[in-house]
């Protein structure tokens, strides 16, 4: 059986002031259907730009994307938007701040030319743990936390298979993290979802994925699995770094596990 | 005598809708350490910074039983005296380099403005002053950063150049409002250790608000967690993990671990509090 996502040699590339930028170089990976994939890296290690570039939003220089076994088509067009779609790091940005949350939950239906919005987005909205009521506020009168909720559950209007997953938490509080992430798990495990995540917060990746590739200066350094990096099995001198800074380390073996 | 000393503060903003306190009757002292300050958005730890600047814009009012700097009154101080405060012995770090520095000057003239005109000092000296400030916080190239804008430059090394900002004065006490927020790990631990060693070396007070209690815990000495407005639990750093407060039980539980268990995170219990 193929993979779900199937990423060969892909390259990213884009001219600035005449001078090639070479974001993503030579990325392998493969995403298995209901499997949660983590990249991690620092910013401009290209971990980002993979997402893009699945997307059709960052120019595919080399190498091939497959989803489900088929090259994805350029334009994405409408038949990727239902099995791909995005959660981006930012939800002040990534919101319409004109729309009601209605308008912004029944777009991609009107798109699609789907029947029964309105049933539709008072189901979305209750999926992702919101009252139906505020699909008539405004993004700006909704928190950061409530804000990341309706980026999800927008992602999820037209049934996809696969999350792309930008940061989710990182513009958010600890404590509004947790009920992110928690959320994130449970339509996982409901919807069967297959997750590429992308966080500088390896804790935040450990927690969420099965497997994780470390990224830096857009090739890929080292691919480990959750088990690996819980017993700090690291092969390279980069990715025991970022394991070093990492801030929830002094936690370790101080405190009980807590379920 | 402490550095700084704060007695039921009060920040309160006139609204629409009445009356709201965004701080209500913080107290504490510092003295020439690493006091952190932590709780999430909303819970009035940043305006606690900025109160003790008296930067709190109308119609914000600050309210206090006392404030002292180096047994000076902050409170009441004319503005005049603020000013003369404000960077010279007080400096403080924002939180985000893209909105902090001036777009549309160099680093440069950023860094060499207050030296010209708070000091007098001649552009050569100046721009020396700033080199030196820049070389320590471990900017390898600053003749570069100098003649450089604040877009040219990565969120890190933006962040680096505030702090070498507010250094140049040689404040007796800093204010870092999450000056390492916008950083990946390995930018946050090395702008950590050079705040780190200025507190050491100079002996300087230091107030790091951060959201990050793991971050505080591992950097400070005391650490202050504020929830709505209110100091909830002041405890030592080294004993953060023997917290008995529900919050910060609750704050220090949602985090994920790495090699911790897969389960749901606990989430605050905001009712209980």
């Amino acid at each position: 059986m193929t993979a779900l996502i199937e990423i060969e040699n892909l390259t990213v590339a884009f001219r600035s002031k005449g001078r090639e930028v070479r974001a993503v170089e030579g990325v392998s990976l493969s995403v298995e259907a209901r499997e949660s994939h983590g990249l991690v890296g620092e910013s401009g290690s290209g971990k980002s730009t993979i997402l893009r570039a699945i997307c059709g939003m960052a120019p595919v220089t080399g190498g091939s994307i497959r989803i489900g076994g088929r090259p994805v088509p350029t334009p994405r067009g409408r038949a990727f938007s239902t099995e791909v779609q995005m959660v981006f790091q930012d939800p002040y940005a990534s919101l319409h701040p004109r729309h009601t949350i209605d308008r912004t939950l029944s777009e991609p239906l009107a798109i699609h030319g789907l029947p029964g919005a309105d049933a539709r987005v008072v189901q979305a909205l209750t999926e992702v743990g919101l009252p139906p009521a505020f699909r008539f506020r405004y993004p700006h009168q909704l928190s950061g936390g409530q804000r990341q909720r309706v980026a999800i559950a927008r992602a999820l209007m037209l049934k996809p298979k696969i999350l792309l997953l930008d940061e989710p938490t990182s513009a958010l509080d600890a404590s509004v993290q947790a009920e992110v992430l928690n959320l994130l798990n449970r339509l996982r495990a409901e919807q069967g979802l297959t997750f590429l995540m992308v966080s500088h917060d390896l804790a935040v990746i450990d927690h969420m994925c099965d497997r994780i590739m470390v990224l830096q200066h857009g090739r890929s350094v080292e691919e480990i699995t959750r088990d690996d990096l819980a017993h700090a099995r690291m092969t390279t001198a980069y990715a025991r770094s970022l394991f070093d800074a990492s801030a929830d380390r002094m936690l370790d073996g101080t405190t009980e596990p807590t379920s | 005598m402490n550095l700084l000393e704060v007695k039921n503060l009060r920040v309160t903003f006139a609204t629409e809708t009445g009356q709201v306190q965004a701080v209500r009757g913080v107290s504490f002292s510092l003295g020439h350490e690493r006091l952190g300050i932590v709780g999430e958005s909303g819970s009035g730890k940043t305006m606690t910074g900025r109160a003790v600047l008296r930067l709190v814009r109308p119609p914000g009012r600050i309210e206090a039983d006392a404030m002292t700097f180096d047994g000076r009154d902050i409170l009441h101080a004319p503005e005049r005296e603020m000013r003369a405060l404000r960077g010279k012995r007080i400096g403080m770090v924002m939180q985000d380099p893209k909105y902090s520095l001036n777009p549309v000057m160099t680093v440069g003239r950023q860094l060499t403005e207050g030296l010209r005109l708070r000091d007098g000092l001649g552009r050569a000296d100046a721009a020396a002053k700033a080199i030196a400030a820049l070389e320590a916080v471990q900017i390898r190239d600053p003749r570069r950063v100098m003649d450089a804008y604040p877009h040219e430059l990565s969120g890190g090394m933006g962040q680096r150049v505030m702090i070498a900002m507010m250094l140049i004065p040689e404040p007796d006490l800093l204010i870092a409002d999450e000056p390492t927020s916008a950083l990946d790990v390995t930018v946050q631990a090395e702008v950590l250790s050079i705040l780190d060693g200025l507190v050491r070396d100079r002996g300087m007070g230091l107030i790091f608000i951060s959201h990050d209690l793991r971050l505080v815990a591992r950097f400070c000495d005391r650490v202050l967690v504020m929830h709505k407005g209110l100091v909830v639990e002041e405890i030592e750093a080294a004993h953060l993990l023997e917290a008995r407060h529900p919050y910060t039980r609750g704050l220090l539980n949602c985090l994920p671990r790495i090699g911790g268990p897969r389960g749901p995170l606990p989430v605050l219990d905001r009712a209980g509090i």
